[in-house]
């Protein structure tokens, strides 16, 4: 059976529609109706075998209603309690304060972005992800007899969505995706290492995807781990982009966003075009390029897509603004002048948008450097490839003081073997500032905020403290 | 299998039904017949509020609806599974998850065990914890009243830049049916409030969080002294601009009541879910009836202690919830587990089966996880004996990989201890180890115990959980 029913995006627009129709009905100036829709196939596997096969739908509307600058918003899953709904976003906005210059954004034209649906995800069906997941059980068992895949699964989807507003905006689309993620574990003599390593695509995936050897090999390479001295001062690291994105994307994305900025409550306001990190550095946020992973020709209240680059070469040169956050920083005095930058993003149909980011990339205008000759520059360090407790780094200050037990040791350059288990703390904001180092391999990674980052392997060699036990 | 029929106890305005159960349990005896061994569907509907104040004025207020319900069908020994908004859907969707179920145990291969479920009682009834006030009730303005008070006295310094403060309800329907005759509807609230606090000394910026809810409606709010969680915030955010970095390495920690209950929900709890044990990624593997930590811990998971924001009545595969004691004295005496894992152990089935709402399957879960009291008077009698350590305070959450059994968990603020004295201000204290050497470390704990601030647990699903203990001493914990 097709992943996706057939004119699942016509039923969800005519939702939308009989919800705008009945908004323009109740005589309400601005309004905006959401919807999200997804279909997907499961496979969880456990204990080294398949445990479930799953499969379902879930979808709902969001509604978002304007009335001079005071705004509301309900959602529902059943287009038959749309009445009460409106009537809960309209008494909700009646008592929120007034935003001078909040309106609903304007039709303007957008770019499709290619390669965000796959035709051949929506063929798939249980029974190649349960391949895949067998062909993925029997990689592992070939790559290290000794491991076994103790946790993850398969997954593939497809999801509608749509948007209609007063304003002219009518827009709906359909994305695919294809995810594997698998904690690979080695148990031997008593002793247990793991490794957690993901993929996900808007494209089909490989039947065993890289990750897979990936996983294998870091859980390898952290058995019969050595005894290492605590170094007295700061360490250098080397973190690979899946170990660095979970910090980066707790710390960077809240410090960019327009109204954390103006409020004071990023380490970087008050920076705007000051050096704020190394010189060679830059950060761009980019939510129009092709197959990435949170791409889309509009942001998440109809305003058309776009690349913003947030810091340019070390300097901060921009920040994430929606249409409300930027009309009530100029309403409240905090700003003389901003507008959206195409960068409203929600939690589905069921919240209004927020500012926040799409695909994060941290680049360098340097020589960027394969892993080998990230070891020799570092000289002696660690390489760290997860961390624990990423979630608990405090976006407000940049600092962080996390565990790691999928860690190395390198002295000269050269990695002597894996330490069982080391806190790791600095200031990520301070970390970037000088010393900085870049691999020649972005990889896509999920985050625990919003949106993805596009990192590389990142050295850092200065303000960060390796504890080991 | 037993049947009990239990009166509908404390039955409220819930009685209303989403399934049409006659339909249901037609369509469960007809995908029993062509070969399921057991298949139920579990429906949840859900009426939540969220509210969210920035600096005194209404951010954002978001009421919602959702409802969801997930089909579950054994056969053959394998598990198919089918999760939907459409609830008209659920009968057509029956077959073809049995299909699934068929597909995933062909798979099978001959050295793996076929999946089988615990016998328990079968129960018709209703329960209803009803709360002394229906959080559904509550108006936009009262529990906008609740946070400008907290952002009020939260707000009273200037180098506080921002207070964020919110609000979140829900109301908990859930229907249960299975082709053994389970029928149960069951239904309670949750309420929670929250606060952010911001403060800055020149490019010196920190936060502070706070919270405070449990399982009940208004009355658990009304309970609360917001004026003091709000001043108490202040406090400590002030009081963070002026913190030093911690020490790093290996010395005594006291813990507050909030990090006693992340340290043991982490450093215990998760290992204890007899799923991941079962799957081969738990450190306390085959360790049942061993000594695993010292005289002094008693553990406790007890979703039936009202108010906690892990309490519920039923689990989610329809079992009386019960409180599991999980060490006792040290010794390994019980895992969390459901139906699966009860048979696969052979051991009783403690209700510990919870979904994160009606779109997803249940797992082995924590509710209510504390630490008994031990033999100290207070906070004094355990800072007395320490030479140089810290006392850490407030969680900003943890994390475990159960398979090597290390954990990690960040305190919100803390100070250092020297010759018996509580003295400086330490920010950013996070504190890792291992489950089965720090169960061992724990060398005192005040008398009082009892949940702290309510809190959320992640395990590819996100369910609400309370945690709490005594104050905790460890003799030798890594500081970072």
């Amino acid at each position: 059976m097709n992943l996706l029913p057939d004119g699942a995006l016509d039923r969800l627009q005519d939702g939308c529609r009989i919800i705008g129709s009945r908004c323009n009905q109740l005589g309400i100036s601005q309004w905006e109706v959401v919807a999200t829709q997804s279909y997907g196939h499961q496979i969880d596997i456990e204990g080294g075998k398949i445990s479930l096969a799953g499969g379902g739908g879930e979808g709902g509307y969001g509604i978002r209603v304007l009335e001079d600058g005071k705004f509301g918003f309900a959602y529902l899953v059943d287009v038959k309690s749309a009445d009460e709904a409106i009537n809960s976003a309209i008494s909700i906005a009646r008592m929120s304060p007034s935003i001078e210059g909040f309106v609903l954004p304007s039709e303007q034209s957008a770019q499709q972005v290619a390669g965000l649906f796959d035709k051949s995800i929506i063929d798939l069906d249980s029974e190649f992800l349960l391949n895949q997941a067998d062909a993925i059980i029997s990689e592992v068992a070939s790559l290290d007899s000794r491991a076994v895949v103790t946790g993850g699964g398969i997954g593939v989807s497809a999801n509608a969505a749509s948007i209609l507003t007063s304003e002219g905006i009518e827009s709906g689309g359909l994305t695919t995706s294809h995810g594997v993620g698998v904690q690979i574990s080695i148990e031997e003599n008593g002793q247990l290492t793991s490794s957690w390593q993901s993929k996900s695509a808007k494209s089909q995936l490989p039947n065993v995807p890289q990750c897979i050897e990936r996983a294998v090999e870091w859980a390898q390479l952290t058995r019969d781990p050595i005894k290492v001295e605590a170094p007295e001062d700061d360490s250098p690291i080397l973190m690979t982009s899946e170990g660095f994105s979970p910090l980066f994307s707790v710390v960077v994305p809240t410090a960019v966003k327009g109204e954390k900025l103006v409020r004071n409550e990023s380490f970087w306001s008050g920076k705007m075009s000051q050096n704020v990190i190394s010189s060679e550095l830059s950060i761009i946020d980019d939510a129009t390029v092709e197959a990435g992973k949170s791409s889309g020709s509009r942001d998440d209240e109809g305003v058309p897509s776009r690349q913003n680059v947030l810091i340019q070469d070390g300097k901060l040169t921009g920040s994430l603004w929606s249409t409300r956050d930027s009309a009530q920083q100029i309403s409240e005095g905090r700003i003389d002048s901003a507008h959206t930058t195409g960068s409203a993003i929600r939690s589905g149909h069921q919240s209004p948008p927020i500012s926040g980011c799409s695909n994060l990339f941290l680049s360098s205008s340097k020589k960027s450097h394969n892993f080998e000759s990230m070891l020799e520059v570092m000289g002696d360090g660690f390489v760290i490839n997860s961390v624990m407790g990423a979630h608990t780094a405090n976006p407000t200050s940049g600092d962080f003081s996390v565990t790691s037990s999928s860690i190395l040791r390198v002295e000269n350059g050269e990695i002597i073997g894996a330490v069982k288990q080391a806190g790791v703390s600095g200031n990520m904001a301070k970390a970037l500032q000088k010393g900085v180092y870049l691999g020649d391999d972005v990889r896509p990674q999920g985050s625990y905020s919003s949106g993805t980052m596009y990192v590389p392997n990142v050295l850092l060699t200065k303000g960060i403290r390796v504890n080991p036990v | 299998m037993v049947l009990v029929k239990t009166p509908d106890s404390m039955v409220s305005g819930n009685s209303n039904r989403y399934l049409d159960v006659d339909k249901i349990n037609k369509s469960l005896d007809l995908v029993t017949c062509n070969g399921a061994t057991y298949a139920e569907v579990r429906l949840v509907a859900l009426t939540d509020y969220s509210v969210a104040m920035r600096d005194g004025k209404l951010e954002r207020a978001i009421p919602g609806q959702e409802i969801g319900a997930t089909i579950r069908v054994l056969a053959d020994g394998a598990w198919g599974v089918h999760s939907t908004t459409d609830i008209s859907s659920l009968q057509e969707q029956m077959s073809p998850t049995l299909k699934l179920a068929q597909s995933v145990a062909a798979r099978r291969s001959a050295k793996d065990q076929p999946i089988k479920l615990a016998e328990v009682p079968i129960i018709e009834d209703s329960i209803h914890w009803v709360p002394k006030k229906d959080v559904r009730n509550t108006e936009l303005s009262q529990r906008l009243e609740h946070l400008k008070v907290m952002n009020s006295t939260a707000s009273e310094h200037e180098n506080i830049v921002s207070v964020t403060c919110g609000w979140h309800d829900e109301n908990i329907h859930t229907e249960f049916l299975s082709s053994e005759g389970m029928n149960r509807t069951w239904s309670f609230q949750r309420s929670l409030i929250n606060g952010m606090v911001t403060a800055r000394d020149g490019g010196n910026v920190v936060s502070y969080r706070t919270r405070f809810g449990g399982e009940g409606g208004l009355e658990l709010i009304e309970s609360c002294d917001v004026d003091a969680l709000g001043e108490n915030a202040r406090i400590s955010a002030l009081r963070l601009l002026k913190a030093q970095r911690a020490p790093s390495g290996k010395m005594p920690l006291i813990a507050d009541r909030d990090l006693t209950g992340v340290y043991i929900h982490e450093a215990l709890g998760h290992p204890c879910e007899a799923d991941l044990v079962a799957a081969g990624d738990s450190c306390l593997d085959g360790k049942l009836g061993e000594k695993i930590g010292s005289d002094l811990v008693t553990v406790i998971d007890d979703p039936t202690i009202r108010g906690g924001y892990g309490a519920h009545p039923v689990d989610d595969e329809g079992l009386d919830t019960t409180e599991k004691c999980l060490i006792k004295n040290g010794v390994l005496t019980e895992y969390l587990n459901h139906r699966e894992t009860a048979e696969h152990f052979g051991i009783k089935p403690n209700a510990g089966a919870r979904a994160q709402d009606g779109l997803h399957h249940p797992l082995v879960r924590m509710s209510n996880t504390l630490i008994h009291g031990g033999t100290h008077n207070d906070l004094d009698d355990l800072v007395d004996d320490v030479e140089y350590g810290v006392y850490a305070c407030g969680s900003r959450g943890g994390q475990v990989d159960t398979g090597r059994g290390s954990f990690q968990f960040a305190a919100q603020e803390a100070w250092l201890i020297e010759n018996g004295e509580i003295t400086t201000p330490l920010k950013d204290v996070s504190v890792s180890g291992l489950t089965l050497q720090i169960l061992n470390d724990v060398d005192g704990l005040t008398k009082d115990s009892r949940l702290a601030a309510p809190g959320f647990c992640g395990k590819g699903q996100t369910v609400p959980v309370g945690d709490g203990g005594p104050i905790m001493r460890i003799s030798e914990a890594l500081v970072g």
